[in-house]
C-alpha cells in the first residue's frame, strides 16, 4: 500500500507551523518522526490533506533543565533518551521505556511529543508520561498552555489538543534522590506493542506515588487506590491485588477480558514490587 | 579424487552470497523495464457475496479491467483423479460472486502504485451480502450456507483411512487416551510477497512474465492452458526469489491476469503484492482439527489409533493439485514413526469462505506430527512413564527396516529411537530435570518435550499417482553443457530460493567431473534456459535436481573420456576422468583442452564422436515412494503460571538425512525450518470472525518470529545414507518446521504438571498466553476464560 | 512535486519528487538503489533499514521530501567501510543469509548494533535484531556472524583515525 496524495509544507518556525495547522480547518496533520502516522497512512488508515512537517523545528529539538524539572522538546526521539543524550528526570525510568518501545530504527526518529499527541492506547510515553506527573506544553493559535499528562488522552487516538494546537515540550519534574519506580512491559514479542504495561513512580519525599496502566483499552489508567498502597508502601499482597482489583472494577467502561484483568493485576503488582524493592 | 573442500560433503560457502551481501540480488520488483505501468486489484471486503454491480469511474476507460474486458481468461480448474473429489472452477477476476475476503474483482492500472490504488478505491460494486461459512467441523455438511451452491454441502473430499482392525485395538485397551487438538490458520509469510511483471516481446512473439514463484514451468503450463495460448509464447522466469516455503509452489490468479493483461496492452505490467494481500489472499496454511482415541496396553504400547480430521481449506482449490493434500497427508503421516497395528482416519477437506489452503513447509506433517505427539505423551502419562520410553517403545525398530506403516507409508531405514536419545542428551535431559525440581526463583515452571517424525521426501511418480494428482511431479531435468574453455553450465528445473543449490548442484557436477564449483553456473528458474522441471518443493529438489546433475555430468564424463583417450592415444577404458583432468596410462590431457577440440577443433575428435560437450539427463528415484528422513526436536519452556507467557530455553534437532551434499546448508535448513515451527506453535494465526473477516492484515498482529525471542538451535545429525538415490542422499528442506509445535506443546505439558492434579494441557496452535493462561486457570479451579 | 537535495551513498543529488513518495520507492525506483527491500511497509520486518545521517532508519516510513538536506546511506554505498566489510565477510562464512531478502536490512542493523557497542554478547546481538524478521536462517547464523565480525573488529588492527 502506498499513501494517499497530500499537500506537504515545511514550516520554519513553531509560529508558522500553528498557522498553517490552524488554515487547514481540520484537514491537517503535523508529521514529525512519522514513525506511527506513515505507517497508518501506508495502510490508508489516515489520509490527510495537508501534511505539516515539523521534524526539523529548532523550538521542538530542545532540552534543558532547572533544579525542579526537566523540559524536553517533543521533536526528542525516543533513542535520544534511550542514550541519555538529554537530561533525564526520572532516575532511568524513561531511558528504560524508551528501550522498550519499537525498534532501534523507529527509536531514532519517532518523537516523545508525537507519541504523546497521537494517544495509541498500547503506547509507552502516554503511561510513563502520566505516571512521572508531566505536564505538555501545546502551542495553538490563541498561545501556549499547559496540560497534565495524566488526563491528555481522553480515549483511543483522541487527545485534549484543540485542532490548531501542536505538542511544544514536555515538563517532567525530577524525581528525588530517595524515588524508586517499577516498568512492566509484558508483550508477546520484543518491541511490539504491549498487552499491559504497568508504571510505578514512588518519590515520598515529593508526595508523588502513582501507578499507572497502559494498554488499558483507552488512555493511561490511573490506579488511584493502588497508587494510595503504594504510597503506603505496599507490603501487603493482597492488600494491594485488592486495591488494584477495585481500580478496576471502577474502570468497567474499558471492558477488560478475564485475561486482561488478570493480566493487567500482575503487572501492577510487579511493577509495584520493583518500586518498592 | 575430487576435491574434499569442494564436494560432496564439504560445507562449501554460497556462491548465492555476494550478490544479496551487495544489495544486487535481482527480484522481481528490482527489474526494471521501460514504461511500466503499476497494477493495483480491486478486492472483496466481503468473505461471501453476489456482485450486482462494478461501476468505473467515468474517466478510467483502458485503465480498469474486469472479467468481461478480458474474456481470454478461462477458469481455473484443478481436475483430480480422487474419487468423490469436488473441484469448483475459479474465475481470476470475480464475476457473479466473491468467496473470500480478499478475492479479486478488476486490475486498475497506473503509472505508480500509488496511483493505481488511487484508482481502485474510486471502483465501485454494489455487493449482496451473505452469510459467511466460517466453521469447518460445525459446516462440512449440515450448513444452511454453502460456498459453492450446486455442491449441496461444503465438502471438497471425504476419505477413510484403514489399516488392520481398530475395533480389535479398543477390545484389547488397557487404557483409552482420547483428545482433540486443533492448529489455527496462519500464513508463509515469506519476507518477499508475491510479485508478477509481464510484458510482449514482439520479436520473439511471446508473453514474458516475471513471477515470483517456486515453479517456473508449470506456472507456464497453466498460463498456456488458461490464456489458450501455445507454450512457445510465453516464458516464465523466476529470478531470485525473497523465500518461498510451499505459498508460491502454486499457480495465482495474478499471474494470469497480468499475462492477460500483456496481451492486450502495449507496455509492461508489474503487480507487487503488499504484506496485507499476502496476509489476505496468498495460500493459508495449517488450519486442521483433530479428534484422536489412541488405545493401549499398560506398558504404554499403543494398539490402535481412531482419528477423524477436518481441515478447513478455503473458498478454492489452488491449481495444480487442489485443496485434497493436505487432509490425505495429515491422514497417512498420523501414525508418525510408529508400529501402530491397527488405524482409521476420517479425513475431510471442507470449503469456507477464506482464503485457499496450500502448501507450507510439512504441508499436513505438522498437524499430524502434533496430534500424534501430543497423544504420545498422553498415553505415558496415563500409565505413568517417561514420554521418552514410550515414544521409544513404540518406534519402528531399524531390523524392522524397510517398514510399511499402518498409514501406508514405506519407510526405507534409520534409527528411529536413536534420535531420541540423541535429542535428549543434546538437551541434557537429566539437567533439565534437576532444574526443574529445584523451582525457579521467579517462580515460573520448567518444562522439557520432545516430538519425533518420519519425513517423506523426494517421492517419485508412485506417490504422486497414488494421491490422484493432476500433474505428477515424479522426476527432474538438467541439461550440463561444458563451454569452449572447459567452464560449465548447469540448467535445471527446479528454483533454488534460499536453499543454496547453486551451490550444491555445483558440488555434485565437480564431484562427477572435477571442475572447480567456482567455474560452474547453476541456470534454474526460467522456461527459456532450461529443459522442463518441477520446480522446487516437497523437499525434493537436492535429491531430484542432484540427481539430473549427476546422470548429465556422467553422461559428459563418458564423452570427455572418449575424446580424451583419443588425443592420449590410449583405450577409452584406461582414461579416468579426474580433477578436471583425463588421465591415461602415459600422460594426462585438461577438460579446458577436451572442449577446446569438441567446439573448436573438430578435427581432432575421434571418428564417429560428435562435437560439443552438451547432455541433457532426467532423474527419478528408484523408489517412487519417497526416501525418508527423520528426525526428534526437543523443546525447553518456562512458562509464566501468573501470565500465560512461555519462554523457549533451548531446542534441540537430532535428525539423519542420509548423504549430506552440504552440511553447512542442511544445518542452515534445519535452524530455519524449526523457527518457522516455533512459529506456529507460539505466534502465527490468521483468525476470523463470524462474518469471514480475517483479523490479522500487518505484521503488527501477524507475528513472526523475532531473534530476540529464539534460543540458538542445538543440531545432531545421524547418518543412513539412502539406498534408492545417488550418494545416499534424503530429502531435508520441511522436517525442521514440522516438530516444533508437538515439541514445544509437550514441553509446555511437562511445564504445567506442577499445577498439580493432573496439570494442564494446551491443544491448540499457536499457543498464546490467552490459551496457555485458560488451560492454567481451568487447571487451577479458577473459573476459564 | 518538491524540490529535494540530499547525500546519497556519498554523492550530492538534487532530485523533484511528489510528496507521498517514500525514501524506500525513492531510492529504489528513481535511484535504482534496488538492495532497500520492502517487506512490510509498516515498519515492522526491517527489511528496508538503511541510515538516515547516520542513524538506522525505516526507509518504508519516511517521505523522500522529509530527506532534504540529510545524508541517506543504502547497502550499496559502504565503501570502504571496515565495519560492512567486515559483516559481509562473516554473514558469507557463517552462512547467515539464505534467500537474501532481509539482508542488506540486516547488514546495516548489525552494523549500527557494532558502532554502538551493543554486539559484545549473543544477547545484546538477538536484543538488537528484534526489528528485523528474517525468515529463512532462524537467526543461529546471523547472531553468529554479527558476533565474529565485533569480535574481529575489536581485536583486529586499529585503524590510525
Amino acid at each position: 500500500m502506498k499513501v494517499p496524495a497530500f499537500d506537504y509544507v515545511r514550516p520554519q518556525s513553531l509560529v508558522e507551523a500553528v498557522r498553517f495547522l490552524a488554515g487547514a480547518g481540520g484537514e491537517a496533520r503535523v508529521i514529525a518522526g512519522g514513525q506511527s502516522l506513515l505507517a497508518l497512512m501506508n495502510l490508508r488508515l489516515a489520509a490527510p490533506e495537508i501534511l505539516i512537517d515539523i521534524a526539523r523545528l529548532p523550538e521542538l529539538a530542545a532540552a534543558g533543565e532547572d533544579d525542579d524539572a526537566v523540559s524536553l522538546g517533543a521533536g526528542v526521539t525516543h533513542a535520544a533518551i534511550e542514550d541519555r543524550r538529554v537530561p533525564d528526570p526520572s532516575r532511568g525510568l524513561m531511558p528504560r521505556a524508551a528501550a522498550s518501545l519499537a525498534y532501534r530504527a523507529i527509536r531514532t526518529r519517532g518523537t516523545l511529543g508525537g507519541s504523546l499527541a497521537l494517544a495509541d492506547p498500547a503506547a509507552e510515553w502516554p503511561a510513563v508520561l502520566a505516571a512521572l506527573d508531566a505536564q505538555a506544553i501545546v502551542c495553538g493559535a490563541g498561545g501556549r498552555r499547559m496540560l497534565d499528562c495524566g488526563s491528555f488522552a481522553t480515549g483511543i487516538y483522541e487527545t485534549r489538543l484543540a485542532d490548531d494546537e501542536i505538542v511544544e515540550s514536555v515538563r517532567i519534574a525530577k524525581l528525588s534522590p530517595g524515588a524508586r519506580w517499577g516498568y512492566v512491559k509484558l508483550s508477546r514479542k520484543s518491541g511490539e506493542f504491549a498487552n499491559t504495561l504497568a508504571v510505578a513512580v514512588a518519590d515520598r519525599a515529593r508526595g508523588h506515588c502513582r501507578v499507572v496502566l497502559g494498554a488499558a483499552n483507552g488512555p493511561p489508567l490511573v490506579l488511584a487506590d493502588a497508587s494510595r498502597c503504594l504510597a503506603d508502601g505496599a507490603r501487603d499482597p493482597d492488600a494491594l491485588r485488592g486495591a488494584i482489583g477495585a481500580d478496576l472494577d471502577r474502570a468497567a467502561d474499558r471492558h477488560f477480558d478475564d485475561f486482561q484483568r488478570n493480566l493487567h493485576i500482575v503487572a501492577a503488582m510487579r511493577a509495584i514490587r520493583q518500586a518498592t524493592a | 579424487m575430487p576435491n574434499d573442500a569442494w564436494g560432496i560433503g564439504a560445507s562449501l560457502l554460497r556462491r548465492e552470497d555476494e550478490r544479496h551481501l551487495n544489495g544486487r540480488g535481482e527480484f522481481v520488483s528490482d527489474i526494471k523495464l521501460p514504461g511500466t505501468m503499476e497494477v493495483a486489484f480491486v478486492r472483496s471486503p466481503h468473505a461471501h457475496a453476489r456482485i450486482r454491480s462494478i461501476v468505473k469511474p467515468s474517466d478510467a476507460a483502458g485503465r480498469v479491467f474486469t472479467a468481461a474486458d478480458l474474456p481470454r481468461i478461462q477458469p481455473i480448474r484443478i481436475v483430480t483423479q480422487a474419487a468423490g473429489a469436488k473441484s469448483p472452477s475459479w474465475t481470476p477476476l470475480a464475476t457473479d460472486k466473491v468467496r473470500y475476503v480478499g478475492e479479486a474483482i478488476a486490475a486498475c492500472i497506473a503509472p505508480s502504485r500509488a496511483e493505481a490504488e488511487d484508482l481502485a478505491a474510486a471502483v465501485t460494486v454494489d455487493f449482496e451480502v451473505l452469510d459467511a461459512v466460517v466453521d469447518a467441523p460445525r459446516d462440512l455438511r449440515g450448513s444452511r450456507h454453502l460456498v459453492h451452491e450446486s455442491w449441496g454441502d461444503n465438502l471438497y473430499s471425504e476419505r477413510v483411512f484403514e489399516g488392520g482392525d481398530i475395533e480389535a485395538a479398543a477390545r484389547a485397551a488397557a487404557i483409552t487416551v482420547r483428545r482433540e487438538y486443533r492448529m489455527r490458520r496462519q500464513s508463509g509469510a515469506p519476507l518477499e510477497g508475491r510479485a508478477v511483471l509481464a510484458h510482449r516481446d514482439h520479436r520473439l512473439d511471446e508473453i514474458v512474465v516475471y513471477a515470483s514463484t517456486q515453479t517456473p514451468h508449470t506456472v507456464r503450463v497453466a498460463l498456456g492452458e488458461f490464456l489458450g495460448l501455445d507454450l512457445r509464447r510465453l516464458r516464465v522466469v523466476a529470478p531470485d526469489i525473497g523465500g518461498g516455503f510451499g505459498p508460491k509452489a502454486r499457480l495465482y490468479p495474478e499471474e494470469i491476469i497480468l499475462a492477460a493483461l500483456a496481451l492486450e496492452l502495449d507496455h509492461p505490467l508489474r503487480w507487487v503484492e503488499d504484506r496485507g494481500e499476502h496476509l489476505l489472499t496468498s495460500a493459508h496454511t495449517r488450519d486442521h482439527h483433530y479428534r484422536v482415541t489412541a488405545y493401549a496396553d499398560g506398558q504404554g504400547r499403543i494398539l490402535g489409533v481412531d482419528a477423524e480430521i477436518v481441515v478447513d481449506a478455503g473458498a478454492y482449490g489452488l491449481w495444480p493439485q487442489g485443496p485434497y493434500q493436505e487432509a490425505a497427508m495429515a491422514a497417512r503421516n498420523l501414525p508418525g514413526p510408529y508400529a501402530i497395528p491397527h488405524y482409521r482416519a476420517r479425513a475431510a477437506t471442507v470449503a469456507t469462505n477464506k482464503a485457499p489452503l496450500g502448501p507450507y513447509r510439512g504441508v499436513g506433517r505438522p498437524g499430524a506430527c502434533f496430534a500424534i505427539e501430543r497423544t504420545i505423551d498422553e498415553v505415558a502419562r496415563a500409565v505413568g512413564r517417561d514420554p521418552v520410553e514410550v515414544r521409544m517403545l513404540n518406534m519402528v525398530r531399524p531390523e524392522q527396516m524397510p517398514f510399511t506403516t499402518v498409514g501406508g507409508m514405506r519407510f526405507d531405514n534409520g534409527d528411529y529411537p536413536q534420535s531420541v536419545r540423541l535429542c535428549a542428551e543434546l538437551l541434557d535431559l537429566p539437567a533439565v530435570r534437576a532444574r526443574q525440581q529445584r523451582g525457579e526463583p521467579d517462580g515460573r515452571l520448567i518444562g522439557i518435550g520432545f516430538a519425533s517424525f518420519a519425513e517423506q521426501t523426494a517421492h517419485g511418480a508412485a506417490e504422486f499417482v497414488s494421491r490422484g494428482a493432476s500433474i505428477v511431479p515424479g522426476f527432474e531435468s538438467c541439461t550440463a553443457r561444458i563451454l569452449p574453455d572447459g567452464s560449465a553450465v548447469l540448467m535445471v528445473g527446479i528454483q533454488s530460493h534460499g536453499q543454496g543449490l547453486e551451490t550444491t548442484l555445483s558440488q555434485i557436477a565437480h564431484h562427477e567431473l572435477g571442475i572447480d564449483p567456482a567455474r560452474i553456473a547453476v541456470r534454474h528458474g526460467d522456461t527459456e534456459s532450461t529443459a522442463f522441471g518441477f520446480g522446487t518443493f516437497a523437499s525434493r529438489s537436492m535429491v531430484m535436481s542432484g540427481g539430473a546433475v549427476a546422470r548429465a555430468s556422467r553422461l559428459l564424463r563418458d564423452k570427455l573420456c572418449q575424446i580424451g583417450a583419443h588425443l592420449l592415444q590410449c583405450n577409452v577404458a584406461e582414461a579416468r576422468c579426474t580433477d578436471g583432468v583425463v588421465r591415461g596410462p602415459q600422460g594426462s590431457v585438461t577438460i579446458a583442452e577436451i572442449a577446446r577440440v569438441a567446439h573448436l577443433r573438430m578435427d581432432g575428435l575421434p571418428p564417429g564422436v560428435d562435437p560439443l560437450l552438451d547432455a541433457t539427463a532426467t532423474y527419478e528415484p528408484a523408489v517412487g515412494t519417497g526416501v525418508f528422513s527423520y528426525a526428534t526436536h526437543g523443546a525447553v519452556v518456562a512458562v509464566d503460571p501468573e501470565t500465560g507467557f512461555v519462554e523457549l530455553l533451548d531446542f534441540a534437532v537430532a535428525e539423519d538425512c542420509g548423504t549430506m551434499v552440504n552440511p553447512m546448508i542442511v544445518e542452515g535448513q534445519i535452524r530455519g525450518g524449526v523457527v518457522q515451527g516455533i512459529g506456529t506453535a507460539l505466534y502465527e494465526e490468521i483468525p476470523y470472525d463470524e462474518r469471514g473477516q480475517p483479523l490479522a492484515g500487518t505484521l503488527a498482529d501477524y507475528l513472526l518470529p523475532g531473534a530476540a525471542e529464539m534460543p540458538a538451535i542445538k543440531i545432531g545429525h545421524l547418518h543412513t545414507p539412502a539406498t534408492a538415490t545417488e550418494y545416499g542422499m534424503k530429502g531435508m528442506g520441511e522436517g525442521g518446521a514440522v516438530a516444533p509445535p508437538a515439541a514445544i506443546a509437550n514441553a509446555v505439558r511437562d511445564a504445567l504438571t506442577a499445577l498439580g492434579n493432573s496439570g494442564a494441557e494446551v491443544n491448540e496452535t499457536p499457543i498464546t498466553p490467552q490459551r496457555a493462561m485458560a488451560a492454567i486457570s481451568k487447571a487451577r479451579g479458577i473459573g476459564s476464560a | 512535486m518538491t524540490a529535494i537535495r540530499l547525500r546519497l551513498n556519498g554523492s550530492d543529488i538534487a532530485d523533484e519528487v511528489p510528496p507521498r513518495l517514500s525514501l524506500a520507492d525513492y531510492l529504489r525506483e528513481r535511484r535504482n538503489l534496488t538492495g532497500t527491500h520492502l517487506g512490510c511497509e509498516h515498519g515492522v520486518c526491517g527489511a528496508c533499514t538503511i541510515l538516515v545521517d547516520g542513524e538506522p532508519a525505516r526507509a518504508c516510513l519516511m517521505l523522500a521530501v522529509g530527506c532534504d538536506e540529510r545524508e541517506v546511506e543504502t547497502i550499496e554505498g559502504f565503501a570502504g567501510d571496515p565495519t560492512m566489510a567486515a559483516l559481509r565477510d562473516s554473514f558469507h562464512r557463517q552462512h547467515g543469509l539464505q534467500c537474501g531478502f532481509c539482508t542488506p536490512g540486516m547488514l546495516i542493523a548489525a552494523h549500527d548494533l557494532i558502532r554502538r557497542g551493543e554486539a559484545g554478547s549473543e544477547h545484546a546481538i538477538r536484543a538488537g535484531l528484534a526489528g528485523n524478521i528474517c525468515r529463512c536462517t532462524g537467526y543461529t547464523n546471523i547472531v553468529a556472524a554479527i558476533a565474529e565480525a565485533a569480535a574481529s573488529l575489536a581485536g583486529g588492527p586499529r585503524d590510525a583515525e
